[in-house]
């Protein structure tokens, strides 16, 4: 398989992939129970005002209608109107997309930043000390339950220390320099939460691997050669074993995008997850619908990006 | 080997690190410019909805209360003091009322505030149907604007709570910016606001923040506008990290009532003040009338009679509630409140003797009656509500009745209110200020809030009378009779009126202005148009 | 919550290169595993903890009721100390284990079952692999926490709901590894062999396949249950949680909505240690036991 077909196949399953999740999410919303109506007029209305809302927001015909129509508008862009804001879901949603891609993406890339060496460091003292405490720190990192992590940070980092802001994205009113180093400074504790639930998974795969691939025959022959075992390491070995990180990178963007509403609604950080979450509580199905779109979307292109990667990277792809 | 790579990895190390420490030194050093005051205000949501006469969460009320004025304002004891209207009375047979306003308010682009805007907003109201106001104005014919500074009202019958009603849960909005009536409700006035506040909304930051400028012109306080410049309204999801923010500076005030540990802590700190204020509403139980077991006033008697009052006062609300005496008129409505009504008793033996009367038996011997399993629904996220409804669930087992907890999200607990699907129902109302209206809103067999589907004619006829009245002594002879009757059939089931707490850093503000009820609180228009930075 | 584990990641592509795990004999696993202190241990806090799950109802009484004692920090009376109800923090604890450890095992069961059933249904009939292979990066992709919030809040919560929920959106997972795995014993003559002596399908499927997984099986139980918990505790701490029952979770979230994260840490370290405690254990177990069953990394 040459690389523009890998793509091409890639591309096709990633349109699949968001139709599927438009899909899903459409009939999972409206057929669960729970009467979005209630949501626009109060628990106090009579059944003349609902049946009145009802058509307003096009609910009462047919579900197959509904869907298609749905289909319709979304490939225009339109993600419809909020039954609560009286406000189309993309505006609604654009002002919170920014800082749900900014957190997801400065912890990933944070994350491998800091995973590919460490990762190294225990695979090359595989079953020492260094990899155990490497090993049993990531597997602690992974385990700590967020918002209790995030509640002792914010007190001992942001109250008692006072070196970082307590909740938000940014200080208000900032505007050059300033506003980004406000955004970098309300960055850290969020960032840091998703890092270390993040990091042991790509140590661990990446140790693994890489202690697979520092036994094979190719790594043998190059010491043989005289080259360096950091050489060795870094050049030869580290290769290979990068190839199963960059698809658990594709894995783990759909968790870590969606998977950010705890860090939000600690840290009251203004995303896309927190969105969600309050568009449940208040059944504003358009922006719940609208919000599980975006995600997709940003799973699908994150993963083309990564499949691009592992193309450009393995051998048996590039050469087809 | 073992050492170039260590080099290698600590000089990754060292880089990494550095970057944190970089921003952190960043933040620390940043210059603070403003020479503007400003006010933050924490609140745990956003902001839904700007349209004041649709929006129903506290966040909206707070902010939309800034820019809308209400023609009358709330006292400690409920009762309705002038504000933007400076006089009111009904005509004397009661199928009319009016209303004077003052003449020197005018809209953030100076049109002036006029009799024409309080006639729109009540016409689109009730045309369009819109919120709970629509509800209270059942009486409600026309208006008419007979002068800019006067409006007549002609209502369907006499109806003694209209005016005070329109005074307190109706804001007036511009009828020049806003669309024709008809479109009113789904008009979401979300930016280029024309507000008569002492505040005008200019930024906003969805999930984050909302930031209000005073306006220029706001003759309702002394100095003619607000002392500060700002008032910026912040967002924590989390009430333990907001207080933290309080604690560190973050936040000046917080605009929700604090849960009692909070609240406890915050006393302890230096700088930050927890003040207290009366609910005008109160927290119930209510009993589904369509159930079988339930449309019994015997059953419903036994389970007045399983609950701990007095734990649920001062464990689940520690100590912050005070009993109505099982009225649903609460002691802070002074005026109204009958003295002669008591508290039903926590007695398990009383309950069990009720049972039997009504012809319960505990066939299988597992200590609870048969046949007599009972839900109670109640709002999960709602602290308070959430740990009296496990008080009373253990307390009703002293009787012998079993309850099953069922605690949900807001708008699924709200639906399964709405569709009468339930046994129990516990909730609180947030302000019942106005007996002779919120008795007909929730005890008529129609009525706004009627949950329970209680339906008595008896009831009905004192509510009718009361509503008919148009002196306070006429309405208050049918409105304790009919508390009365709610409290013998066991109709409605008051626990208690809460206390709440409110906190904001006193180092560095004074002169806020507490008013009674957590809509108003400390952050109503009067409290922020007067507090001032202490020097 | 998180989506790892050593074995989690490993490629299809990577699979066929591996040593199939049914050459290993299990008791030089079980050697190896012994001799790996971490794993040992962990192990051993694991059983400690089904223990208690399992004895609960003889370590503390149920807690429910009332008391004055509201928000003592631990004493002898209450070693763990009392919530905003004057319960007893430690009897939370203990019942919350059983919960949380009911709800982990029976959602990564059932996971499991989905998971491994697809699985070697795709290894083994090649003209369903495109599709099924397809389902599940479909699903993968999905942002799995907000559609939990989503069913949770919508049907209403209770424990089968968890379950349910927490299942329907983990099975992917382990359907993608079981693949790659039973793909690899597919390839090999035995299987072959087996079809060409007339085997029927489910025959082949149940006697070759499964138990060339079943190592994966024991590691993806493990594994897959600890992810469970951290989710519940997650759902549970949105408010989303079984009001009737206690789960670690549900401890968080009492103390989250009542104000008392900061203020009583009794209430928020002690159901925060123990979720740290089990799926920690989890994790360097089943590291333990891959480690164990892989020769190139065995202790000898």
């Amino acid at each position: 398989m040459h690389l523009t077909g890998y793509l091409l196949q890639r591309l096709l399953r990633g349109v699949v992939t968001f139709w599927f999740a438009v899909t899903v999410t459409f009939f999972l919303v409206r057929l669960l129970p729970g009467d979005p109506v209630l949501a626009v007029a109060g628990p106090g209305m009579t059944e003349e005002i609902r049946l009145q809302q009802l058509q307003l927001f096009g609910l009462d015909r047919p579900l197959a209608v509904q869907y298609f129509s749905y289909l319709r508008e979304l490939v225009q862009g339109n993600l419809g109107i909020s039954f609560l804001r009286s406000k189309p879901v993309t505006t609604v949603l654009m002002e919170r997309m920014p800082w749900t891609l900014l957190l997801t993406s400065t912890a990933l890339v944070l994350t491998v930043l800091l995973g590919i060496p460490l990762g190294v460091l225990a695979a090359t003292r595989a079953r020492g000390w260094t990899d155990k405490i490497v090993q049993v720190s990531g597997v602690i990192g992974q385990s700590l339950f967020v918002p209790s992590i995030g509640i002792l940070l914010l007190y001992t980092l942001g109250l008692m220390a006072g070196i970082f802001p307590i909740g938000g994205a940014v200080k208000s009113g900032l505007t050059g320099v300033q506003y980004y180093l406000s955004v970098a400074h309300h960055l850290v504790l969020p960032c840091l939460t998703l890092v270390m639930a993040q990091l042991a998974s790509y140590v661990l795969t990446l140790r693994s691997t890489l202690i697979e691939a520092l036994g094979e025959e190719y790594c043998d022959l190059a010491r043989a050669k005289g080259t360096p075992e950091r050489k060795v390491i870094w050049k030869h070995a580290l290769r290979n074993a990068l190839l199963p990180t960059t698809t658990l990178i594709g894995l783990q963007i759909g968790f870590l995008v969606g998977g950010a509403v705890l860090t939000e609604t600690i840290y009251a950080y203004p995303g896309v997850g927190r969105a969600i979450f309050e568009a449940v509580g208040q059944l504003d199905f358009p922006v719940l619908q609208g919000a599980f779109v975006l995600l997709a979307a940003t799973v699908v292109v994150a993963n083309l990006v990564t499949d691009l990667a592992y193309g450009l990277l393995d051998p048996r792809v590039r050469a087809g | 080997m073992i050492r170039t790579f260590r080099n290698a990895f600590t000089r990754r190390a060292v880089l990494l690190g550095g970057v944190v420490v970089a921003m952190g030194v960043a933040g620390l050093t940043q210059v603070n410019a403003q020479d503007t005051t400003r006010l933050v205000i924490g609140t745990t949501a956003d902001v839904v909805n700007f349209n004041p006469l649709v929006g129903n969460s506290r966040s909206d009320v707070w902010v939309t209360n800034l820019m809308y004025p209400r023609l009358m304002q709330m006292t400690a004891a409920g009762s309705k003091d002038p504000y933007v209207a400076t006089d009111w009375g009904y005509s004397e047979d009661g199928k009319s009322a009016w209303l004077e306003i003052r003449n020197d308010l005018t809209w953030s682009d100076d049109t002036p505030f006029t009799a024409d805007d309080i006639v729109f907003t009540i016409t689109a109201i009730v045309t369009e149907k819109i919120g709970v106001t629509a509800g209270l104005v059942p009486a409600f014919v026309s208006a008419k604007a007979v002068s800019p500074t006067r409006v007549e009202f002609e209502l369907s019958r006499p109806d003694s709570a209209f005016l005070s009603n329109i005074g307190f849960w109706m804001p007036i909005v511009p009828k020049h910016a806003f669309p024709e009536i008809g479109s009113v409700a789904s008009f979401a006035n979300d930016s280029n606001w024309v507000s008569a506040g002492p505040f005008q909304l200019t930024t906003v930051e969805v999930g984050q923040r909302y930031v209000l400028e005073a306006s220029d012109n706001y003759p309702l306080v002394e100095a003619g506008r607000a002392t500060i410049d700002e008032v910026e309204f912040r967002v924590f999801p989390d009430v333990n990290a907001q207080a933290l923010a309080l604690r560190a500076g973050d936040l000046d005030v917080i605009a929700n009532a604090l849960p009692a540990p909070i609240a406890r802590t915050l006393q302890g700190q230096p700088g930050i003040t927890v003040e207290k204020a009366p609910s005008l509403g109160w927290s119930h139980v209510l009993y589904n009338m369509k159930r079988e077991q339930l449309a019994n006033v015997l059953v419903r008697r036994a389970l007045a009679h399983s609950v701990d009052y007095a734990a649920i006062r001062a464990i689940a609300m520690q100590g912050l509630a005070e009993t109505t005496n099982s009225s649903v008129i609460s002691p802070v409505l002074s005026y109204w409140a009958d003295p002669t009504i008591t508290e039903y008793t926590f007695d398990p033996a009383k309950a069990k003797e009720l049972l039997t009367e009504a012809g319960y038996v505990d066939a299988n011997g597992d200590g609870f009656f048969d046949d007599l399993d009972l839900s109670l629904l109640y709002e999960q996220s709602a602290a308070d509500v959430a740990n009296w409804a496990q008080i009373m669930k253990d307390s009703a087992a002293q009787s012998g009745i079993k309850i099953s907890l069922v605690g949900l999200e807001r708008n699924t607990y709200l639906a399964r209110g709405r569709e009468k699907d339930f046994d129990i129902y516990a909730g609180n109302w947030a302000v019942m200020e106005e007996p002779a209206a919120y008795l007909g809103l929730a005890y008529r067999t129609d009525g706004f809030i009627n949950y329970a589907s209680i339906s008595d004619p008896q009831l009905e006829a004192y509510i009718d009378e009361a509503q008919a009245a148009t002196t306070p002594e006429a309405v208050k002879v049918p409105v304790q009779a009919a508390a009365k009757l709610i409290h013998d059939q066991v109709y409605d089931n008051v626990l208690y009126y809460q206390t709440f707490q409110f906190a904001f850093n006193s180092d560095r503000w004074e002169g806020l202005v507490m008013q009674p009820s957590d809509l108003l609180s400390l952050v109503n228009p009067l409290s922020l148009a007067s507090v001032k930075p202490k020097d | 919550m998180t989506n790892n584990t050593p074995e989690a990641v490993q490629p299809s592509a990577a699979a066929g290169q591996l040593a199939p795990a049914d050459l290993t004999p299990a008791r030089r696993t079980w050697r190896a595993f012994r001799a790996n202190g971490l794993g040992m241990g962990s192990a051993i806090v694991i059983l400690i903890m089904i223990a208690i799950a399992i004895a609960a109802p003889l370590l503390a009484q149920f807690p429910s009721g009332y008391g004055i004692d509201i928000l003592m920090p631990p004493s002898p009376q209450h070693p763990f100390g009392t919530d905003d109800l004057g319960r007893d923090v430690l009897a939370q604890v203990i019942w919350g284990t059983r919960i949380s450890m009911i709800i982990g095992f029976a959602a990564s069961v059932l996971a499991i079952i989905i998971g491994v059933a697809l699985g070697v249904l795709a290894a083994y009939a090649r003209r369903l692999d495109g599709a099924i292979s397809m389902l599940v990066d479909v699903c993968l992709a999905l942002p799995v926490l907000p559609l939990m919030i989503l069913v949770a809040a919508l049907v209403g919560p209770s424990v089968t709901t968890l379950v349910l929920v927490i299942a329907l959106f983990s099975w992917p997972e382990v359907t993608r590894i079981v693949r790659s795995q039973a793909l690899s014993v597919t390839r090999l003559p035995y299987v072959d062999a087996a079809r060409t002596i007339g085997g029927s399908h489910i025959w082949i499927m149940t006697r070759h396949l499964l138990p060339a997984v079943a190592p994966i099986i024991v590691v993806s139980v493990v594994l897959t249950a600890s992810r469970a918990v951290l989710s519940e505790a997650g759902l549970s701490f949105l408010g989303l949680g079984d009001p009737e029952s206690w789960s670690w979770g549900k401890i968080l979230f009492n103390a989250q909505r009542s104000g008392a994260l900061t203020v009583a840490w009794w209430c928020t370290l002690f159901p925060s240690l123990a979720i740290l405690l089990l799926v920690v254990s989890s994790t360097l177990v089943s590291i333990a036991y891959n480690d164990a069953r892989n020769p190139k990394t065995r202790e000898n």
